[in-house]
C-alpha cells in the first residue's frame, strides 16, 4: 500500500519512512506544504500522514485543499500542538485521526492500519436506501445528497441496518455486531446511539418497531 | 518618627502648627492695635482736659504761670488721684494738687505745634501716659511747657483683660480651625482611598484597570498605574506565550530523538535506547505539565467576561474522540440545550471538556453521557461514563497533577488534573461522584452570572 508522509523534520521524516517501510508500506516523503498538496492532488495514496507545521503552506491548508478537491484518502494528522481547539479544527478540516508529538512509532503504525481497515473491504462504493446514502469508501453518510458527519460507530450501525433491508434488527443483535459480545446494558447504549443519530440525520430515517428492533425507513 | 509616616498626620500637624503661628501673630497684632486704640482714646481725653487748662493759663509779671480756672475733674485735686497736670516756665511752675509734692519730668525737644505723647515713670510708683506741648499765651513772653498725665494702671488692666480674652478666643479658634483642617485632610485624601480600592481590584483581576474620572491631580498617577498594569499584562502574556511556544517547539526535536532511539536500538544499543526513551518520556511529561500550567494561567486572565457555547464545544471534542481507537466504540449521549453558554473562553472550555471527556472515554465500557443545565444559578456540566468508576482515594489522586491512573491508556494521564486546574483558574468548581451510568461522574460548575441561558431545549 502506498502512503505519503508529509514531515519537514528530517529525523522524524526518515524514521517514519523507515518504520512504515518495515511495516510493509510503500512510503513517499514530502517535506514542504505545497509539494505535499501537489502530490496528494495528483497521485493516489492509500493514506497520508500529515504534519501540521510545514514550511511554505501549513498542513491544515493542505488538508482543506485536498478535501475541497474531493481527495478522500484517510489522513492521520501529526502535530506538536495538543490543544483541543486545534484537534477540533483538524477534524473539521477533514482529518480522520490525530496524533500529538512526541509519539511512539508502533502507535503511528497501529493508527495507520486502523484507518486503512476502516476504508477497505467494500466492493460496492455506495448503498442507497430511500433518502439515505452510505458511502462505504469514505465511511460517510448522505441524506438527500447532503453530507452528514457521523462517527465510525454510528456509520457501522447504519451500515448494519442497510445490510438488513426490510427486517427489524433487535438491539442486542446490533450490539453484538458492533461490540462482538453484548449484555443487557448494551441495549441502552444502542438506544442512546439511535437518539444521537436521529439528531444528526433526522427523526424519520431510523424507525423503531416496538418489540422487534430498528429498521431503516423505506425498506419495509 | 513612625507617626509621621502617615500622610494624614503630617498634613494635620503641619496645618495645626501653621494655624498656631498665624493665630499667634494675629494675637500680637490685635494686642498692639488694642493698646494703640486705648492710648489714642486717653490722649483725646487728656487733650480735652488740656483745652480746659489752657483756657485759664496766663503769665504774670514775674514770668510765672498762673491758672485762673482749674480743670473740673476731681481727680486733679485728689492727691495721687491718677490725673495730673503741670505748667512750667523758666521762672517757675504750677501743678495739680494730685501731684502733691511730686512733679512731672521734663525733656528737651517738646514740640510747640501739637501734643506729643510719651510714657514715663510717674509719682507714687505708677507709670504715666503724658501729653505735653509748648504754648505761648503771650507772644512777648517765653513759652510755657504744659503737661497732662494719666495713670497707666487702667490701661494695663484693660490690656491684660483684653489679652486674656484674646488668648481664649484664639485658642478656641485654633481648635475649630484644626478640626476644619482634619475634615479637609480627610476629604482631600478620600480620592486616594478610591485609588486604593481600585488597585486592590486590579491585584485580584489583572485585566481590570483603574477608572477614569479621578481628581485632576491624581489622574497622572492613575495613568501611570494603568500603564504599568498594561505593561505587566503584556509581559506576562508574552512570557506565557513564549513558555508555551518553547514547549511546543521542543516536541518535534523529541520526536526526532525518538527516531534516534529507534536507530540505536536497531544498531544493537538497546541500553542506550532504553535510557533515551526514558529521558524522552520524562521530557514529554514535563512539557505537558508546563503547557498545562501555561494554559491555566492564560485561562485565569482570559475568562473574565468571556463565554463559550457548550453544545458546539462538546460536539467538536466528541468529533475528535469518535475517531480515536478508544472513542470509536463509544456511544456519546449528549443532553445539552443549544444556546447554553459557559462563562469561560472557548479554548479553555475545549481544554476542560476535552480532558474530561477523553478521561471518560478511557474508562467507559459503551457509553459516555454529557449533560448541561442551569440549576441554582449555576451552569452545571456533567460527564459520566459506564465504566467501573473511581474509589474516593483514587479520585483524589486523579486530580493531583503528575499522577496517572491508567498507564495503558492513550494520552499523558493528566486529564483530570489539567481540567481541575483550568476549572479553578476560571473560578469554577469540580466535583466527582458516581454517575447515572454507574461509573465516574465529573461535575463542573460556574456561577451563571456571565453565561447565557439556553433558548431552546435540544
Amino acid at each position: 500500500m502506498r502512503l505519503l508522509v508529509v514531515e519537514d523534520d528530517p529525523d522524524v521524516g526518515d524514521d517514519l519512512l523507515r518504520a512504515l517501510g518495515e511495516a510493509g508500506f510503500v512510503v513517499e516523503l514530502a517535506t514542504e506544504g505545497d509539494d505535499a498538496w501537489f502530490r496528494g492532488d495528483t497521485e493516489d495514496y492509500a493514506a497520508v500522514i500529515l504534519d501540521l507545521g510545514l514550511p511554505r503552506l501549513d498542513g491544515l491548508s493542505v488538508l482543506r485543499r485536498w478535501r475541497s478537491a474531493g481527495r478522500d484518502f484517510p489522513v492521520l494528522v501529526l502535530t506538536a500542538r495538543s490543544d483541543w481547539t486545534e484537534k477540533v479544527e483538524g477534524i473539521e478540516a477533514g482529518a480522520d485521526d490525530y496524533l500529538a508529538k512526541p509519539f511512539a512509532m508502533p502507535e503511528v503504525i497501529a493508527r495507520v492500519r486502523a484507518l486503512l481497515r476502516r476504508a477497505a473491504g467494500h466492493s460496492s462504493a455506495q448503498i442507497r436506501i430511500g433518502r439515505l446514502t452510505l458511502d462505504t469508501v469514505r465511511m460517510s453518510v448522505l441524506i438527500d445528497d447532503r453530507m452528514i458527519r457521523v462517527s465510525p460507530l454510528e456509520y457501522r450501525f447504519l451500515e448494519f441496518l442497510g445490510h438488513h433491508p426490510g427486517k427489524a434488527s433487535a438491539a442486542h443483535l446490533i450490539a453484538e455486531h458492533l461490540y462482538g459480545v453484548a449484555d443487557s446494558d448494551d441495549t441502552n447504549a444502542i438506544e442512546a446511539l439511535v437518539t444521537r443519530l436521529r439528531r444528526k440525520i433526522g427523526p424519520d430515517i431510523i424507525e423503531t418497531r416496538r418489540g422487534l428492533g430498528y429498521i431503516l425507513a423505506g425498506t419495509a | 518618627m513612625m507617626i509621621f509616616s502617615s500622610l494624614r498626620l503630617r498634613l494635620l500637624a503641619g496645618a495645626g502648627l501653621a494655624i498656631l503661628v498665624a493665630l499667634g501673630l494675629a494675637g500680637l497684632g490685635l494686642g498692639l492695635i488694642f493698646e494703640r486704640h486705648i492710648e489714642h482714646r486717653e490722649m483725646r481725653s487728656l487733650e480735652d482736659k488740656a483745652d480746659e487748662l489752657l483756657a485759664g493759663l496766663r503769665i504774670d509779671q514775674a514770668g510765672k504761670p498762673v491758672i485762673d480756672n482749674f480743670p473740673s475733674d476731681n481727680r486733679f485735686n485728689r492727691p495721687a488721684g491718677g490725673l495730673y497736670w503741670q505748667v512750667a516756665t523758666p521762672k517757675g511752675s504750677l501743678h495739680s494738687p494730685s501731684l502733691w509734692d511730686q512733679s512731672l519730668g521734663q525733656t528737651a525737644g517738646t514740640p510747640s505745634d501739637g501734643w506729643a505723647t510719651r510714657r514715663l515713670a510717674g509719682p507714687f510708683g505708677h507709670g504715666l501716659l503724658v501729653i505735653e506741648r509748648l504754648v505761648r499765651p503771650d507772644p512777648s513772653n517765653r513759652p510755657v511747657l504744659v503737661q497732662l498725665a494719666t495713670d497707666d494702671d487702667a490701661l494695663l488692666q484693660a490690656r491684660r483683660e483684653f489679652g486674656v480674652e484674646l488668648v481664649g478666643s484664639l485658642a478656641m479658634l485654633w481648635v475649630v480651625l484644626v478640626i476644619a483642617a482634619y475634615v479637609q485632610v480627610k476629604l482631600g485624601l478620600r480620592p486616594l482611598l478610591r485609588v486604593r480600592d481600585e488597585i486592590d481590584r486590579l491585584r485580584r483581576n489583572p485585566n481590570a484597570r483603574l477608572s477614569t474620572g479621578h481628581a485632576r491631580e491624581i489622574q497622572p498617577l492613575i495613568n501611570a498605574i494603568n500603564g504599568l498594569a498594561d505593561a505587566r499584562t503584556t509581559d506576562l502574556a508574552r512570557a506565557r506565550s513564549r513558555a508555551a511556544d518553547l514547549a511546543h517547539s521542543l516536541k518535534t526535536p523529541l520526536a526526532a530523538l525518538s527516531a534516534q532511539s529507534r536507530r540505536a536500538r536497531e544498531a544493537g544499543a538497546s541500553d542506550a535506547a532504553d535510557g533515551l526513551d526514558r529521558a524522552i518520556a520524562a521530557a514529554g511529561a514535563a512539557l505537558e505539565a508546563e503547557l498545562g500550567r501555561a494554559r491555566s494561567a492564560i485561562a485565569r486572565d482570559a475568562h473574565r467576561g468571556a463565554s463559550a457555547p457548550v453544545l458546539e464545544t462538546v460536539e467538536g471534542v466528541v468529533s475528535v474522540l469518535e475517531r480515536t481507537e478508544a472513542g470509536e466504540r463509544i456511544v456519546f449521549d449528549i443532553d445539552i440545550a443549544s444556546g447554553l453558554e459557559a462563562p469561560v473562553a472557548a479554548a479553555d472550555l475545549a481544554e476542560i471538556l476535552g480532558a474530561l471527556i477523553e478521561n471518560a472515554v478511557r474508562h467507559a465500557r459503551r457509553r459516555v453521557r454529557i449533560s448541561g443545565e442551569i440549576a441554582s444559578r449555576q451552569i452545571m456540566l456533567c460527564i459520566s461514563d459506564d465504566g467501573s468508576g473511581l474509589p474516593d482515594a483514587q479520585a483524589l489522586i486523579a486530580v493531583t497533577r503528575g499522577t496517572r491512573l491508567d498507564e495503558t491508556g492513550p494520552g499523558h494521564g493528566f486529564g483530570l488534573a489539567i481540567a481541575r486546574d483550568h476549572v479553578v483558574a476560571t473560578d469554577g468548581t469540580l466535583e466527582m461522584g458516581v454517575g447515572v451510568l454507574g461509573g465516574l461522574e465529573v461535575r463542573v460548575g460556574w456561577a451563571s452570572g456571565t453565561g447565557r441561558e439556553p433558548h431552546t431545549s435540544g
